[in-house]
């Protein structure tokens, strides 16, 4: 079974998986082929693994399958992982031009709003300000584009992933 | 010596002071709101009180309930903590005229301290020497960029009544002022009901050096030495240390002496913190924490006391016996573990505890109020632990450091535990050469992309996401216990230069 990753850091890995027991691993990487072992400790996010004779306590956290946060070490990672499958589709999705929508990173209090319907947005730019654990945070947009709606107002309160400004993708020039 | 004493905070210095309390003999009242019931800090106390609902205002900020509850206990005294109420001169002097005991400073010292432009003067007066600003609150943004134009760029931008990073800003050039004014005083009108701003000069590479004082009742201040406090990010404090690298025994005495006089200024009582710039071999008050510290543990630690005993027997009348002039006994790190999250630009994470894992061992000490199935909400303060590592060298404090965070893992959340880590195996901070502005040069060029971490840990960790993959996919139990078909050890050792190459 063939995976794709990529790492927050930017690195990308190809990796093939072949289980030789129920915990015991075949892995080939960058044409390095390893054994591994992988088991799960607490059924809580804790696992051990030994990768050619490397013990290693690995923490996982996963927002969905393919999105995992490994930590190790004292580093975390956070990886895309998808099979072969799920990477074709990701490709496809990506070549269209993306209608961004800005959510609430966490719940707060709308302090100001920075953007109306129909302004230009460049990547990066702040539409609005959100205030929560006593700080305020600029929400931005990542990619740009065209302001579709403004869902919230100053002084709203928000909960975690709550739509706060839908984009649209700028018009090809 | 009381026999019972209310704790007004939450969290893990709620807890940090009933431990005390309880190494003391002296029972403890905890107070909680709603989203609080199951903390440890309610579950160890003697007596529980519910304040309220979740937000600061309904709960730790309720004075009344507060005080109603002392009464109703029989609290003979109240420690604050830090945050909330802690610095709250109002809540001194209702505390003092309910015939209660406030474990801390004397309302008018608060009030003169808690001013940023109030404790200048005083300062000055005093003959403390004091960083190159105005005396007075700006009026507007067109009034600070006209200051800013006479003082000359770069500039700070500060909140009257400002603490904890709310409401500051380094202003580069005219242009950043307007949009910088509105944000800031926003954050202080928000944060602390007063949206006053003023402005002073911004010294070039500053250290973040404070002194830590401790004053009883009978006349005798005492310093306890410095901590470096230079690691900050948007001026809140990520890594503290213990004693300061560039402190020999003559400036650490100077400070020292210069604390006190500050503290004299205002008949300091208890511990307080007096913070400094150091720049070019100079310093300048900055300003005084009119309470106990985050970072108070490191001190615990480097001169082997308990500052919230020493308060706790400030507040019952007691004298200070503790010698003076004293010495760093040891080195003593502080790593503060926040709920933010390093690669969505710190945004603060909130999420249920769970999969945790504290560290242990020589020399680490953990403060924090964690607990699996723990709720991290968004209306409290971001840092849910501090990580305290001590050595008879500095050397030897970060390697424990280094090897406690990388034992450290705390799930549910997103933390900055990774991001200290790097932080402390970088160049410049172990060669000690840090100042205010590291953290934040350290972030922009390290960033998301390039890390400073082992070559293949990031190898390991894709492995590990595939592994992980497979298993979920296959849904296997817990701890299989199938032979191993694995290659034999000896046979796995052989290979693991040759295939993964960094074992070096």
């Amino acid at each position: 079974m063939k995976y794709f990753l990529k790492s927050a850091q930017g690195r990308s890995f190809e990796i093939n998986v072949e289980a030789t027991s129920s915990d015991h691993f075949r892995i080939t990487l960058d044409g390095k082929e390893v054994e591994a072992d992988f088991f799960d400790v607490d059924g809580s996010g804790q696992y051990a693994a030994a990768i050619q004779g490397r013990s290693f306590a690995a923490s996982i956290e996963q927002t969905d399958e393919q999105h995992l946060r490994v930590t190790i070490g004292g580093e975390t990672f956070s990886m895309l992982a998808e099979d072969e499958g799920e990477q074709v589709a990701g490709v496809l999705a990506s070549s269209r031009p993306k209608a961004e929508v800005i959510k609430a990173a966490m719940p707060g209090v709308v302090i100001a709003v920075r953007v109306s319907v129909g302004d230009h947005l460049e990547p990066g730019q702040a539409v609005l300000v959100l205030e929560a654990m006593k700080m305020q945070n600029e929400m931005a947009s990542q990619e740009g584009g065209v302001v579709k709606e403004v869902l919230v107002a100053e002084g709203d309160t928000v909960s975690a992933n709550a739509v706060l400004v839908r984009l649209e993708p700028l018009p090809e020039s | 010596m009381f026999k019972k004493i209310l704790i007004a905070n939450r969290g893990e210095i709620a807890l940090r002071i009933l431990r005390t309390s309880r190494e003391m003999e002296i029972e403890t009242v905890a107070v909680y709101s709603d989203a609080d019931r199951n903390s440890l800090h309610v579950r160890f106390a003697n007596e529980a009180y519910r304040l309220g609902g979740p937000t600061p205002a309904e709960s730790y900020l309720c004075m009344d309930r507060i005080l109603e509850i002392a009464q109703e206990s029989g609290a003979e005294a109240i420690h604050p903590g830090f945050g909330f109420l802690a610095e709250n001169a109002e809540f001194v002097e209702r505390v003092e005229a309910a015939g209660l005991v406030f474990i801390g400073p004397t309302a008018q010292a608060m009030q003169v301290m808690g001013d940023k432009i109030e404790s200048r003067k005083a300062m000055m007066k005093a003959g403390v020497s004091v960083i190159p600003g105005m005396a007075e609150p700006l009026s507007d943004s067109c009034q600070a960029e006209q200051v800013a134009h006479e003082m000359g760029y770069p500039v700070m931008l500060k909140a009257s009544a400002g603490g904890g990073g709310k409401g500051i800003r380094i202003i580069r050039e005219a242009s950043e002022m307007k949009g910088a004014f509105t944000i800031a005083s926003g954050e202080a009108k928000n944060s602390f009901g007063d949206g006053r701003m003023y402005l002073e000069k911004y010294l070039e590479q500053p250290r973040h050096i404070e002194v830590q004082i401790l004053a009883d009742t009978h006349g005798r201040v005492m310093h306890l030495g410095e901590r470096e406090c230079s690691i900050q990010r948007r001026h809140q404090k990520l890594i503290e240390e213990a004693p300061a690298n560039y402190v020999d025994i003559a400036l650490r005495e100077r400070m020292g002496a210069a604390a006190i006089t500050a503290a004299e200024a205002v008949q300091y009582r208890s511990a307080g913190t007096v913070e400094f710039l150091l720049s070019g071999g100079e310093f300048y008050f900055l300003e005084m924490n009119t309470r106990l510290q985050v970072e108070h543990a490191i001190t615990d630690v480097v001169y082997d006391v308990d500052l919230v005993e020493q308060m706790i027997r400030i507040a019952a009348g007691e004298k200070l016996t503790l010698p003076d002039s004293m010495q760093p006994r040891r080195h003593a790190i502080e790593v503060r573990i926040n709920a933010e999250d390093p690669e969505n630009n710190f945004m603060p994470s909130i999420g249920k505890i769970g999969n945790i894992r504290i560290p242990g061992g020589p020399g680490i000490r953990v403060d924090s109020a964690l607990f699996n199935a723990m709720e991290v909400s968004p209306h409290y303060d971001s840092m849910v632990a501090k990580v305290i590592s001590s050595g008879s060298s500095r050397e030897q404090a970060l390697r424990r450091m280094c090897r406690a965070l990388q034992e450290l893992h705390v799930g549910g959340i997103v933390t900055n535990a990774g991001v200290a880590l790097q932080l402390l195996q970088s160049k410049g901070f172990r060669a000690g050469t840090y100042d205010t502005g590291y953290l934040e040069r350290f972030l922009e060029a390290a960033g998301p992309v390039e890390r400073s971490v082992p070559d293949d840990l990031e190898e390991i960790a894709a492995i590990v996401a595939v592994l992980h993959r497979v298993h979920t996919a296959t849904g296997k139990v817990p701890l299989s216990s199938s032979p191993s078909s694995g290659l034999n050890p000896w046979v796995a050792q052989g290979r693991r230069q040759e295939l993964l190459g960094s074992r070096s």
